[in-house]
């Protein structure tokens, strides 16, 4: 499954910039064999940085090359020749075959016809191995022929662009094809299910606004049975329809038309669209409470709610950076209540029994709902307005397990500071409210005293740290270890490079060295490497490890039988 | 060099011809048919669901800044803070945004530095715990509140008063001690040694989950046992039941959970776990009430944690009224109120706290981390969300995600090492764990090391197994002395080993003569008069000279008890018994012949003996190369060097720092010697393998002298290491190194060679390097890799290339985990 960010994957490479990359691909495929050297011994290096991840091209590249400079160097005779370029070709066309190779096993003929490599060289690559040793002459040609298609197919065509692609997840060949297609026809199918649904939702809540609306006007009016049937059946299919797919009805719900309402429905309900928006604790007007009031509560359940409430949220977020600001006001107005119908304060403690009536003629539900906190919390702070002051401390108030006091508060100092709303009045501790209030230029202001404190040496001013590297410097001292006093902003130069290092790829080569020698000394090797060791006895050993004394050796040697 | 290789070449050609010859002429027409039917292409990522992991983690990290660390809002305000998820706008900055508490914040910063160690007594067996007191997990990763300060005073003081909380040597324990004390315990005990244990288990042996595993028949030693799945009622703690009994704490972000005898809590994340009253077990560790916290780790990447409620069986006390006693710091009088109902004689009551290392903090600076600590996609059905718990980073697991499963085998095998190691072995036990690849060995040993450590303070640990090491990075065998239980896959328990030596590769093929040699000069390093337990990993390659170097291995050492961890009906290979070994082919050793038998067994030595356990694993995708995302072994393999680049960090900042804006070591190149130990490098061209590589710090014997330029090891050796370091960059005209490296300056200045094998840098120590707009060296986005031969070497499993042989790419049958090359 290829990745369809905009943006290419980073990958790590053996070539410090593109400009060795071309050096290298310049030397390899140059005549001189000085710099095809050159070229090989690089590769030598990247191979060393790809551990065992060195792309199959290069290393086939590599091994091909080597074979044609020892050629032209007159120092091998012909049979010698033969082994090398044998294997190299070999190598090639079972290494650049074998991602094509499926889980079954294919003739390698086909996987190379897929290739446009040409048959020959398949059968080239099969007296190698089984028949008697080809030519010298066929051999050069198959490696000249091998070396172009290599050109031609990957060292000039790479770095050129093209999707990235991970070097765990290459693809698998014509099944995953065959998968990626199949999906492809099923992604297209569903694409067109969910559209007819969705259809069909619109619809059918068009016509609940619809019969709405009569209602109302028939309340002023003449009052027939006909609607009134006509809503239940209306209510019965829309609950059928969340039974089957709750998602796709709250989607359309918090569409502009529904739960959200034009300016026209706005009008028609009598509610001017320009009254209430803008205030930091929004409430749904009630007439259209009203309006929905029905769909709602046939529609309440705990589930349902909790999806609501959080697309409810992830609107909002989308509505808030749109800056739409009917849409904000309507979306958290709708939380508010949701939130305030599932409240277990008792505020409406002192009212009277035909108040409360009213009141609860109006809330979507009665009982209390177990929401999911946690994630409503993380919703409501990831979608920022100017009502989330008053969200979250509904939020918060509500909690089935409420966060510390004061985590609370700090919570909603930070949110109402990040959505510019009038501070909700906190009642701060005495302590705190003495101090002084710190603003940027008073953050400023530390930072140059710090700065000047500290003498101005390092940007970071972070005395501990460099304290910490005089300790350290001091330990190494009298060893060829030093910490790095030179002032450099290391942060402003990646790994691997250093100030003053140039982009010139031949920048690191080391033109005198020394070579050292090591036997094989630390792992202090025994001198008997592939003695016969009948079982050694255990515990008694356990006391001084498993080196044999001089009797034991003895004894062993008893044991020998050479043959 | 040109001839060297042609050598190499004209070999490799040529035993490829023979090989072929032999075969017959149709064998290479078809390319080598694979037997890979079982190899399961990884899925990818995938990423529908994801969304839903991060939420609680989200809201963690928001609430990070007030709870845990303060003085992160001093970030948050800076705009900087991108992993918040309440990202503040730069106008903020200039209008007059008031933080009235930053001060009161950063000065409420309190740390306990009362990092209590216990010294001395390394031998033999000690009541070790009575001085675990609570005081420390590595305080200086902690930000602790007065509270804790206060939490870890009580609790000394408490200790002080009960000394002696922990088991005794040997303490016996018998079944009427039991039953005047519990009688309920008692019970559940008496049927499950019903079963077959033939030995006699010590009490946390035998308190080692299995109820989960139902009602199977088990082949221990041929004898054939099958238990009832309800002889222990112990359940998993999840929906419901975790709102009622778990409590938000009321000042602090943490909370308090009430757990009944035998009840689980499996879950993804991280914490600190205190035991505050009854004792819990965690992976064979138990955690006594007054023993000192524990950071538990339980990422996606290995097998969730399970928390086990134990209660304590030690006497009868008035529990409601200790218990209210001990949750008066903790909890709001009504919360308190709600969990004490729930205490009962047998409960535990445990304290979590969030847990933030610098670890941590650096793992989750990298994008593909982010979701590490978060349920992997195949448990999010599982996970149980909007606990009290969530909001410190715990997400409990419903019961159908079974946690860590230890088979009755297992727990045999546990009891009879652990009552070894008690006993009255001359000397010390020395066990050697084996079995093929993922069958579980590291997980079996962490258990057995932790299951020690509740007797003692030290276990000994040989590490063979390059390429899942547990406490190096990958590519070393080491030497450690565990001190501290392992509550967390390996990349959490990053320390600095005794002795180790770089070997270079994460798989030991391509040099089985040094892999055998470093590993007995490993072995002489150890201080042979000490007598604790010594645990020695192996790889999981156990075919062909893989299982030839275990033998080897098994008569080298002085080994007195063999597991063979095994799955399914199959035999992996044969079981290594004493029996077996006496005529087994090993790599360096041979078996003696029939006459050199006969003079042994008339001579006084007696043929070496050692206990053979089978253990048979029984864990779902046993044996199978994990896929998920973190679960491959490349990855763990990078976690594990990430995990040791953490210590790059400082200490005390919340803030991750980049490698690249450390400040570097310095050292001349004359001064160190450089080395490739995997290929061959043309020396002129050394610095550009080694360039921003990561290398082993190695300290050669012979003095490193230059006769002009940089010195480079003609031929890499195995020698001591003594850590890993970044090659941060080269001065070419200074003839400077530089080097970032957590080493300790001190053991540094010994460093003379820098060594570079086959393990590199994770790849997001590259590109992610952030504040940089153009080019990083060795990183680009143009490389495609839809281009014939653009990837590496694929091989087939099972797919032998004898053309292949000789040549240092690795062959089919290669042992241990290599999944990138498996694919």
């Amino acid at each position: 499954m290829k990745k369809s960010s905009s943006e290419k994957r980073r990958h790590v490479v053996a070539w410090v910039n593109k400009a060795e990359w071309d050096q290298v691909l310049d030397h390899l495929y140059s005549k001189d064999p000085a710099l095809q050297r050159f070229a090989l011994q690089r590769v030598s290096a990247w191979r060393g940085r790809y551990a065992h991840n060195t792309p199959v091209a290069v290393d086939c590249t590599a091994d091909l090359v080597r074979g044609q400079v020892l050629d032209r160097s007159g120092q091998l005779s012909g049979d010698d020749l033969v082994l090398l370029y044998g294997a190299a070709l070999v190598r090639f066309v079972n290494l650049i075959t074998e991602r094509q190779q499926g889980r079954k096993a294919r003739p390698l003929r086909r996987l190379a016809g897929k290739l446009n490599i040409p048959e020959w060289l398949v059968d080239l690559r099969h007296d190698f191995t089984h028949k008697k040793l080809p030519t010298l002459k066929w051999c050069r040609k198959g490696c000249k022929v091998v070396l172009e298609w290599l050109q031609q197919e990957y060292w000039s065509r790479q770095l050129g662009g093209g999707a990235g692609e991970d070097w765990e997840s290459d693809s698998d060949g014509e099944e995953e094809e065959d998968g990626e297609l199949r999906q492809q026809e099923s992604n297209l199918l569903s694409r067109q299910k969910e559209m007819e649904a969705y259809k069909t939702t619109r619809e059918l809540l068009i016509s609940y606004e619809r019969e709405r609306y009569q209602s109302l006007d028939g309340a002023q009016g003449d009052r027939g049975m006909a609607p009134l049937a006509d809503m239940s059946w209306l209510l019965g299919e829309i609950k059928q329809l969340s039974l089957d797919s709750n998602d796709l009805l709250v989607d359309v719900l918090l569409e502009d038309g529904f739960l959200v309402p034009t300016a026209e429905q706005l009008e028609t309900l009598g509610c001017d669209p320009f009254e209430t928006s803008g205030s930091p604790e929004p409430r749904v007007p009630q007439p259209i409470q009203r309006f929905w009031l029905p769909l709602l509560k046939m529609l309440n359940s705990p589930s349902f709610i909790q999806l609501v409430m959080e697309k409810l949220f992830v609107e909002l977020k989308v509505a808030a950076t749109e800056q739409t600001d009917l849409r904000v006001f309507y979306l958290s107005a709708w939380a508010s209540e949701i939130l305030l119908c599932n409240s277990n304060k008792f505020v409406f403690r002192f009212e009277r029994k035909t108040q409360k009536k009213a009141r609860m003629k109006d809330r979507i539900f009665m009982n209390r709902i177990q929401l999911r906190w946690q994630q409503l919390l993380s919703a409501c702070l990831d979608a920022p307005c100017g009502s989330t002051p008053h969200l979250l401390q509904l939020i918060l108030d509500d909690m089935e397990h409420p966060l510390p006091q004061d985590t609370q508060q700090k919570l909603l100092q930070l949110c109402s500071i990040y959505t510019q709303t009038p501070a909700v009045e906190f009642s701060l501790p005495r302590e705190q409210k003495h101090q002084p209030i710190y603003t940027l230029e008073s953050l400023h202001e530390k930072r140059r005293q710090q700065l000047r404190r500290s003498g101005e040496t390092s940007e970071s001013g972070d005395l501990q740290q460099m304290d910490v590297q005089a300790e350290k410097a001091k330990v190494l001292r009298g060893s060829p270890w030093q910490v790095c006093s030179d002032k450099v902003l290391w942060k402003n130069f990646p790994l691997g490079k250093v100030p003053g290092q140039s982009d010139d790829p031949s920048s690191l080569m080391v033109e005198t060295y020394s070579t050292m020698t090591v036997c094989e000394q630390p792992v202090e090797m025994e001198s008997s490497r592939g003695q016969n060791a009948p079982g050694v006895p255990g515990p008694a050993r356990a006391t001084e490890g498993l080196i044999w004394n001089q009797s034991d050796v003895n004894r062993l040697k008893c044991g020998l039988k050479l043959f | 060099m040109a001839t060297l290789l042609t050598h190499k070449w004209l070999f490799a050609s040529m035993l490829g011809r023979f090989v072929d010859a032999q075969l017959g002429p149709n064998a290479g027409d078809v390319a080598e048919p694979d037997s890979a039917g079982d190899v399961s292409f990884s899925t990818g990522v995938r990423t529908a669901l994801g969304s839903n992991v991060g939420l609680a983690s989200a809201v963690t990290s928001l609430l990070g800044p007030f709870t845990t660390r303060p003085e992160r809002v001093v970030v948050v305000v800076g705009a900087t803070a991108t992993s918040t998820k309440l990202k503040l706008p730069a106008e903020l900055n200039s209008s007059a945004g008031t933080i009235r508490e930053f001060s009161s914040l950063t000065a409420s910063i309190m740390k306990v530095n009362k990092n209590i160690q216990v010294k001395g007594k390394p031998q033999k067996w000690k009541d070790v715990r009575s001085k675990r007191c609570r005081s420390s997990v590595k305080s200086s990763n902690l930000n602790s509140s007065p509270v804790m300060v206060k939490m870890v005073k009580e609790h000394q003081v408490s200790i002080k008063k009960k000394p002696s909380l922990k088991r005794l040597k040997n303490k016996p324990k018998t079944v009427s001690e039991k039953k005047k004390n519990s009688p309920c315990g008692f019970k559940k005990l008496e049927s499950q040694a019903n079963g077959c244990s033939k030995f006699a288990l010590d009490d946390e042996i035998e308190d080692l989950p299995d109820f989960m595993e139902g009602s199977e028949s088990v082949h221990i030693n041929g004898m054939e046992t099958s238990e009832e799945s309800e002889e222990v009622p112990g359940s998993r703690l999840e929906g419901e039941a975790l709102h009622h009994c778990a409590q938000r704490g009321n000042q602090q972000n943490r909370a308090v959970l009430v757990m009944q005898k035998n009840q689980t809590l499996c879950f993804r994340g991280k914490c600190i776990v205190t035991c505050l009253y009854g004792r819990v077990e965690v992976m064979g560790f138990t955690i006594d009430e007054g023993q000192k916290s524990y950071p538990l780790f339980s990422p996606a990447s290995h097998c969730p944690l399970t928390l086990r409620a134990l209660g304590h069986t030690d006497y009868v006390r008035d529990d409601r009224t200790e218990a209210s006693n001990i949750l008066e710091d903790y909890l709001s009088a009504a919360s308190r109120k709600k969990l004490v109902k729930k205490v009962t004689p047998t409960s535990s009551i445990i304290l979590l706290d969030p847990l933030e290392t610098p670890l941590t903090h650096f793992l989750s600076s990298f994008t593909h981390l982010s979701e590490l600590f978060s349920p992997p996609v195949s448990e999010l059905m599982s996970a149980v969300l909007d606990t009290p718990l969530n909001g410190l980073g715990v997400i409990p697991l419903a019961s159908n995600i079974e946690g860590l499963k230890i088979s009755r085998s297992c727990r045999d095998a546990l009891g009879t090492v652990i009552n070894a190691c008690k006993g009255d072995l001359d000397g010390c036990a020395v066990i050697l764990v084996c079995g093929v690849k993922n069958v579980g060995k590291s997980t079996f040993i962490r258990i057995l090391i932790n299951t020690l450590l509740n007797h003692t303070s030290n276990v000994d640990y040989l590490e063979g197994d390059l390429g899942q090491t547990e406490f190096t990075p990958p590519g070393c065998l080491s030497l450690s002395t565990v001190k501290e239980p392992l509550l967390g896959p390996p990349f959490t328990h990053q320390v600095t080993p005794d002795h180790m030596i770089y070997y270079g590769q994460s798989s030991c093929e391509p040099d089985l003569d040094g892999y055998l040699e470093s590993l007995k000069s490993l072995w002489r390093r150890r201080p042979q008069s000490r007598e604790i337990p010594v645990i020695i990993n192996t790889m999981g390659w156990v075919k062909g000279f893989g299982f030839q170097l275990l033998v080897d291995l098994i008569r080298f050492l002085p080994v007195t008890h063999v597991v063979q961890l095994s799955h399914g009906f199959s035999t992996q290979c044969s079981p290594l018994t004493p029996d077996f070994l006496r005529t087994a082919q090993g790599y360096q050793t041979h078996p003696p012949t029939q006459t050199a038998l006969d003079e042994f067994s008339e001579s006084h030595c007696p043929p070496k003996t050692y206990t053979h356990l089978n253990v048979q694993s029984e864990f779902q995708g046993v044996a199978r190369q994990g896929t998920a995302t973190h679960q491959r072994s490349n990855e763990h393999r990078e976690l594990l060097l990430l995990g040791y680049l953490s210590q790059l960090q400082s200490d005390d900042s919340g803030t991750v720092r980049p490698l690249h804006t450390l400040t570097p070591y310095q050292v001349p190149n004359t001064a160190v010697a450089l080395g490739v130990i995997h290929c061959e490098v043309a020396p002129s061209h050394m610095f550009y393998a080694i360039n921003a590589s990561l290398v082993g710090l190695c300290c050669l014997a012979e003095k490193v002298t230059s006769k002009g330029g940089p010195v480079i090891l003609s031929q890499a050796t195995l020698c001591p290491c003594v850590g890993f370091g970044v090659l941060r960059g080269i001065d070419t005209a200074r003839g400077l190194y530089f080097l970032l490296t957590p080493v300790d300056p001190s053991v540094l200045r010994k460093v003379n060679c820098l060594l570079l094998g086959a393990i590199s840098l994770p790849s997001c120590i590259l590109t992610e390097q952030p504040g940089f707009e153009g080019e990083i060296p060795y990183v680009t986005a143009d490389y495609s890799f839809d281009l014939t031969g653009a990837g590496k070497i694929r091989v087939f499993k099972g797919l032998i290339r004898p053309s292949l042989m000789g040549v240092i790419y690795r062959c089919a049958s290669r042992p241990a985990r290599s999944p990138d090359l498996q694919r």
